[in-house]
């Protein structure tokens, strides 16, 4: 697989993993995405259905990884993701029917929008589909940022950057939005991430230096 | 119609057939942007390659978002586990023979 995303192009790569799987099976891991001359990124993607749930598990794991995904299972967590400086993107289930990106959401959002192609892959109806061309409608309307990401599980899976691209530009993207989506947006968040994981970070704004500088 | 050439390479956990590669695209094109979308793309198997597992097709230029697309929503040929990669495009058959 991970030959495989070097060979659609991709630099550097997001990569889901278990949050309980051990540290030598994670450098694993890493070393033979690197082998294939990958950038890896750890990502854990929260489920859970209550707000103080949701607290706990961020409280316990945004040290740990480089990226933060929210499941949105319901409309009242969507809010709180949302809101939480520490996640870094929101997904939504296009198969369920209680819960979408609406105004609400979108109006107080800091997080980006993750649009995930196997989720859209699994469920290939004109509802999903619809309603994913208005989730992305309400994310331009409030400036939010959308990310595209093939979610590949297997090999079979994996879909190029610009199959990506070409996905959210018949989603309603402009081509330049499309191309941010895959490439600048997923870079700031990383290259973001990893400033705030440095020693160096107090907090927003606020960074010390090394006597000299 | 200006013209251009894509090079699809097939990962398939069973074997595609220059038939089934055909009739796959096509329903693709079809299911999402209908009978018109597909004249409009105007595919064309120029080659393909069942021991390498690849194609090059022929479309047309202001459509290759389309057929990307198109391509990206491929998941299954006869029940198998399918993915249909575009490595490459270029405006000549001749650009693509390196690949």
């Amino acid at each position: 697989m991970a030959q495989l995303l070097a060979l659609c192009g991709y630099h550097s790569v997001g990569v889901t993993v278990p949050t309980g799987l051990m540290r030598d099976r994670l450098e694993a891991l890493c070393d033979r995405f690197r082998d294939s001359g990958l950038e890896i990124f750890l990502r854990a993607d929260l489920t859970c259905s209550r707000r103080e749930e949701l607290l706990k598990l961020l409280r316990r794991f945004r040290p740990a990884f480089d990226l933060i995904g929210v499941r949105c299972t319901n409309h009242s967590l969507a809010l709180v993701a949302a809101r939480d400086r520490r996640v870094d993107l929101i997904f939504f289930d296009h198969g369920k029917r209680n819960v979408w990106l609406d105004d609400s959401i979108a109006n107080v959002s800091n997080a980006s929008l993750e649009v995930n192609l196997r989720l859209l892959l699994e469920c290939q109806d004109l509802l999903s589909l619809t309603r994913l061309r208005k989730e992305i409608a309400i994310a331009h309307r409030h400036n939010m940022d959308i990310v595209l990401s093939s979610g590949g599980t297997s090999a079979y899976t994996v879909r190029a950057p610009i199959q990506l691209m070409a996905i959210g530009e018949i989603l309603g993207f402009t081509r330049q939005d499309a191309l941010r989506s895959v490439s600048t947006i997923p870079l700031r968040i990383v290259t973001k991430n990893s400033h705030r994981r440095s020693s160096n970070y107090i907090e927003e704004g606020v960074t010390t230096l090394a006597e000299g500088q | 119609m200006s013209r251009r050439y894509i090079y699809i390479k097939v990962y398939c956990a069973g074997t595609v057939t220059e038939e089934q590669f055909s009739q796959t695209l096509s329903a693709s094109i079809v299911k999402y942007f209908g009978e018109i979308g597909l004249s409009q793309i105007a595919p064309k198997i120029i080659r393909y390659d069942s021991s390498k597992s690849s194609a090059v097709v022929a479309f047309a230029k202001d459509y290759a978002a389309e057929l990307h697309a198109a391509l990206a929503f491929i998941t299954h040929v006869n029940e198998s586990d399918t993915l249909m990669l575009p490595l490459k495009t270029s405006g000549t058959i001749r650009g693509l023979s390196n690949s």
